[in-house]
């Protein structure tokens, strides 16, 4: 790949957008036969995977948000690339169909049967009120997105970044609620007895991380071939890095919080969900995951060198990456495998078959558009920051 | 006589940018012995007077371990060995029960530190200093800018320092006594 | 070490892209130089107060004479005074303690938080704000002291080691409260002084009468302005930054877990922590706002703390007020989502049975009011702010009613339930504190300088070294 100076716009995509649509296609073809020999564990994996994806297209969303309301300048620099990644949430719906074929599998609220707590909750836990919430979440961020897309891509000057503020004051509002009911309907309630109010606030800790560290990874591989190499400097991989600090403590506080408030209440019908992840190997995932979800990030990103030293940067945003599918499988492999963890191929390909396709979108996406928001008034700050 | 007490001389800049300036050439001129002073912090100051990065950070690292470790055995001793008792039905050692005042201690211990370790470093309180005797300093914590260059450091030569001094832009030089 | 080649590429500059950033607009207005500000905030310190000063001073004592009448009775008496009664053992003591820890966070929030953001509009605020809050602790630790009821044997609830070999329970969030409260209050203390040394050198240096001398030039430690120091004292403040804004974070944390770890319905939810940290920053800023209406009023402060600094300061409301209000909305879906019928009837009782009133006052105070700062022209309103920003802490002590009492006086028990009301002594002790923490802050705002004029003059255009002053930059160009 190459850029031309002139427009930043990128040229020769054509290989990278090949590889990534192959890798989609293997991925979804693989899946698809792994059905037939397992439609349960293709189905919780394709879980795993859809939700992986989707919190990541979401951090980015909210990155986005929180850039325009703040009235950050820092990031000015990097926010086509994280508006890419958002812009291609929205075609993750289709890949939410096979969760509709599998609610018998993956949710038992679907089939209350005589359980009165189940039968109490089908109000709202029911499959067609699940399915009308999801396309409803759906439509509004595809709302929220293309307004905040089109505006940004056509951006002329101060004035549009005015708008794009407003639109990103409400699209909060309207983020946060949706967030909220969207975890706990795709994640809480794979263990549908069980409750917790700090649940959306938890999940969305890791999303925003997967997406600071997605973004942080993504304009390395930008920079190894030779685009953006002036413009993104060691004082924004430095921000991103203070930023995901932050959220790696945040979501150690929120989960933490979680267990720690279950932990002492000692109420059997909250404490189950904890136990089911204190059994045989899930002992093991949950140790592995307050390691490398939380000590070793925060034990590297401490120091000032690590967030600038691409390299090791690099070997912790990827650690980051894994540990966020790593939480995303705790939080609902539990439910199919109460015995212990068991990897199967099918989460390889899942992870490929969707990610090959999302990436092609946001790929797709940044060639489209100059890489970098050539119009906004504020970017060469941004490519100045710090710098004296 | 006057040279036996002399302290050395001091330098008036008008602006933070001249200071900044002035600075690097000191540096540049081989001077050890010299200071700024400023009613704030300029930036970029440190390495125009050539300073090594403060160690200060690792000082209080290690104090906020020293704190959360003690912390921590305080917890885990005094609930298991000195005084253990069943409270709720959870165990004597209740490590998450003990995370709270862990980190507590940590920080205080870290806070603590922070403040002593600057004092340290910076040889403070002193509470009389040669620099003082200046009416003119006075303005240091006003809107002056100020440079000191000492009679103790190598290079320094009372005829030569005052030219170079002013040479370099300084408003005014000063010779203080250091008694 | 970086891993990338770099390909050779010129540097982007300007004429590449279209767009030019505005000018930002100055953090203080009303042309100032170093020497104006030293002036200006010093000159509040060394004149003479003005006559409300002098009014409200003298008002504040006689409330704070009152809150110590009260307090000598209640150690001769016992708690008895108050209007506890069987099931609501916690009564107004636990709700101004959690009020008032709250109002603290903001001051924090503001000096720490802020510093690590780069957010330099708070340089104008953060001194009285961080004034304000170690008078609110203050305030907050009279409440657990005094509730302990023989307040002389108070040093149990500390690990000193004692004849009898006893130890304070470390297992219980009242002692994880007693450290957390008091370790938060040190470092405010630190933090807030180590800001102060530079502007007590600057007051020592103007100082005319022998016995100013003495005391600036005591608290000022000998501090020169030497650069060599600056380093190592900007590290220090950063790294005690560093260490407050998860302390400050944790502080309120704690205090959630008081009710958290129980299992009492209404409070045993696992949102609390965040949800009382939000609620601590949506009213600190409510009253630093009110204070810092007050003080560029009283003390003619527009230059420095402007309009941009409310406007600011209600949004950060309007974000928090709005946690709050998710808060309140998750906990309501999940006590009818999670099945249990005591969690259940604790949420209908709080909205709709005797304590309804107190309810609807907080919703509208710290749920529907807050969206008012949606308006532009009611952030620019100074008036309307003043209103608004008393009316979010109405709502906030009443939350904290809420919470501690309906949850209380309707427990598992129905035959035990009763409804709580406070004696003339709960409100007496309350009132009281008031009293105290304006005592406080007006001997603050008298004695020391109440706006940073070290950091004020460090964020003016002029103190950045390549700043060229307007003259200069039509020359060049």
């Amino acid at each position: 790949m190459n850029i031309d100076l002139k427009t930043y716009l990128l040229t020769d995509t054509a290989s990278t957008r090949t590889r990534l649509l192959a890798l989609g296609v293997l991925g979804l073809v693989l899946s698809f036969f792994g059905y037939f020999t397992n439609p349960a564990q293709f189905y919780h994996s394709w879980l795993v995977a859809f939700s992986f994806w989707a919190t990541l297209g979401l951090g980015a969303f909210f990155f986005v948000l929180m850039h325009h309301v703040t009235g950050a300048f820092w990031s000015t620099v990097i926010r086509r690339i994280v508006e890419s990644v958002m812009g291609a949430l929205p075609l993750l719906l289709i890949f939410f169909i096979p969760i509709i074929f599998g609610l018998h599998t993956l949710y038992h609220w679907s089939d209350p049967g005589e359980d009165p707590l189940l039968i109490w909750k089908s109000p709202y836990l029911n499959t067609t009120f699940f399915g009308i919430r999801t396309v409803l979440y759906f439509i509004v961020w595809y709302l929220i997105i293309s307004k905040l897309y089109k505006l940004s891509v056509n951006q002329t000057g101060e004035e549009d970044l005015r708008r794009m503020r407003r639109v990103s004051a409400a699209g909060t509002v309207i983020f946060a609620l949706t967030f909220t009911f969207a975890s706990f309907d795709w994640l809480m309630s794979t263990d549908a007895h069980w409750y917790s109010t700090i649940y959306g606030v938890y999940i969305f800790g890791g999303a925003y991380l997967s997406a600071i560290i997605f973004v942080v990874l993504f304009a390395l591989f930008l920079q190894h071939n030779g685009i953006l190499q002036k413009e993104i400097t060691s004082e924004h991989y430095h921000d991103l890095g203070k930023l995901a600090f932050g959220f790696v403590i945040f979501w150690a506080y929120i989960a933490g919080s979680q267990y720690f408030l279950i932990w002492y209440g000692n109420i059997p019908e909250e404490t189950v969900w904890f136990a089911h992840r204190w059994v045989g190997s899930w002992k093991t995932a949950s140790l592995v995951l307050i390691a490398g979800h939380f000590i070793i990030p925060f034990i590297v990103l401490i120091f000032h060198a690590a967030k600038r030293n691409t390299g090791i940067f690099k070997a912790v945003a990827l650690l980051l990456l894994v540990m966020h599918w790593v939480d995303l499988y705790w939080n609902i492999m539990p439910s199919l495998y109460p015995d212990g963890v068991r990897i199967s191929w099918m989460d390889f390909s899942t992870m490929a078959g969707i990610g090959g396709i999302f990436l092609w979108k946001i790929w797709d996406n940044l060639t489209r558009h100059p890489v970098l928001p050539t119009a906004d008034p504020y970017l060469m700050q941004s490519i100045n920051f710090n710098k004296h | 006589m006057t040279k036996q007490t002399l302290y050395g001389f001091l330098a008036e800049f008008s602006t933070p940018g001249d200071l900044l300036q002035a600075a690097e050439k000191v540096r540049d001129a081989g001077y050890q012995k010299f200071d700024c002073h400023t009613p704030f912090p300029v930036h970029g100051l440190d390495d125009a007077m050539g300073m090594p990065r403060t160690k200060l950070g690792y000082v209080i690292g290690l104090f906020a371990l020293l704190g959360a470790i003690g912390g921590f055995w305080l917890q885990a001793w005094t609930s298991t060995v000195g005084y253990p008792m069943v409270i709720a039905g959870k165990p004597y050692f209740s490590w998450q029960a003990f995370i709270i005042v862990t980190f507590g201690l940590m920080v205080l211990a870290g806070a603590f530190s922070a403040l002593f370790g600057m004092f340290h470093f910076n040889r403070l309180p002193r509470l009389h200093h040669p620099l003082f005797n200046s009416e003119n300093f006075k303005r240091a914590t006003d809107d002056g800018f100020f440079i000191s260059i000492e009679a103790q450091d190598t290079r320094f030569n009372p005829a030569e320092t005052r030219t170079f001094l002013t040479k370099i832009g300084a408003k005014n030089v000063e010779a203080i006594s250091s008694e | 070490m970086n891993l990338i080649k770099p390909k050779k590429q010129p540097s982007p500059d300007a004429t590449v892209f279209s767009g030019s950033a505005p000018l930002p607009e100055p953090l203080i207005t009303g042309k100032q130089t170093f020497a104006s500000i030293t002036e200006r905030i010093s000159a509040i310190v060394e004149g003479k107060p003005p006559k409300g000063w002098m009014i409200a001073f003298s008002f504040s004592v006689s409330i704070l004479l009152m809150l110590l009448g009260t307090i000598g009775y209640l150690a001769d008496e016992g708690i008895g005074i108050w209007g506890l009664n069987n099931p609501v053992g916690w009564g107004w003591a636990i709700v101004n303690f959690v009020f008032w820890v709250g109002i603290g966070h903001a001051g924090t929030l503001i000096s720490a938080v802020l510093h690590l953001f780069r957010q330099k509009w708070r340089t104008s605020i953060n001194r009285f704000a961080e004034a304000m809050t170690l008078f609110a602790v203050i305030c907050a630790l009279v409440f657990p002291t005094i509730h302990v009821g023989r307040i002389w044997m108070l040093h149990y609830v500390f690990p000193i080691p004692n004849q009898m070999e006893m130890w304070p329970n470390f297992r219980s969030p009242l002692l994880w409260d007693v450290f957390a409260v008091s370790i938060y209050f040190a470092v405010s203390i630190l933090f807030w002084f180590t800001g102060l040394i530079p502007d007590l050198a600057t007051l020592r240096d103007r100082a005319k009468t022998r016995a100013r001398k003495f005391i600036f030039g005591a608290l000022a430690l000998g501090w020169r302005g030497s650069n060599r120091h600056w380093q190592h004292y900007e590290l220090a403040y950063l790294v005690l930054a560093g260490l407050a804004t998860p302390l400050v974070l944790s502080v309120h944390s704690v205090v959630s877990t008081d009710f958290a770890t129980s299992i009492l319905p209404g409070w045993h939810t696992t949102i609390f922590p965040p949800y009382f940290v939000a609620g601590a920053i949506f009213s600190g800023f409510a009253m630093v706002m009110t204070l810092g209406i007050i003080a560029r009023e009283v003390f003619g402060l527009k230059d420095f703390i402007t309009l941009k600094h409310l406007d600011k300061m209600s949004k950060i409301m309007l974000v928090t007020g709005s946690m709050v209000g998710y808060s309140y909305a998750t906990e309501f879906f999940i006590a009818w989502y999670g099945g249990n019928g005591y969690e259940m009837f604790a949420f209908i009782n709080r909205a709709f049975g005797p304590y309804a009133w107190a309810y609807w006052t907080m919703i509208s105070c710290n749920v529907i009011i807050p969206q008012l700062f949606w308006f532009k022209k009611i952030r620019s309103n100074v008036k309307i702010l003043f209103v608004l920003s008393i009316l979010v802490n109405v709502g906030m002590w009443f939350e904290r009613f809420v919470i501690v009492v309906s949850s209380l006086s309707r427990d598992f028990l129905p035959s035990a339930w009763a409804y709580y009301s406070p004696t003339i002594f709960d409100i007496m002790t309350f009132i009281g504190t008031f009293g105290l923490f304006f005592t406080f802050f007006l001997l603050f705002l008298r004695f020391l300088p109440m706006v940073s004029m070290t950091e004020v003059k460090g964020v003016l255009p002029a103190a950045d070294p390549h700043y060229k002053a307007p003259e200069e930059v039509k020359e060049n160009d």
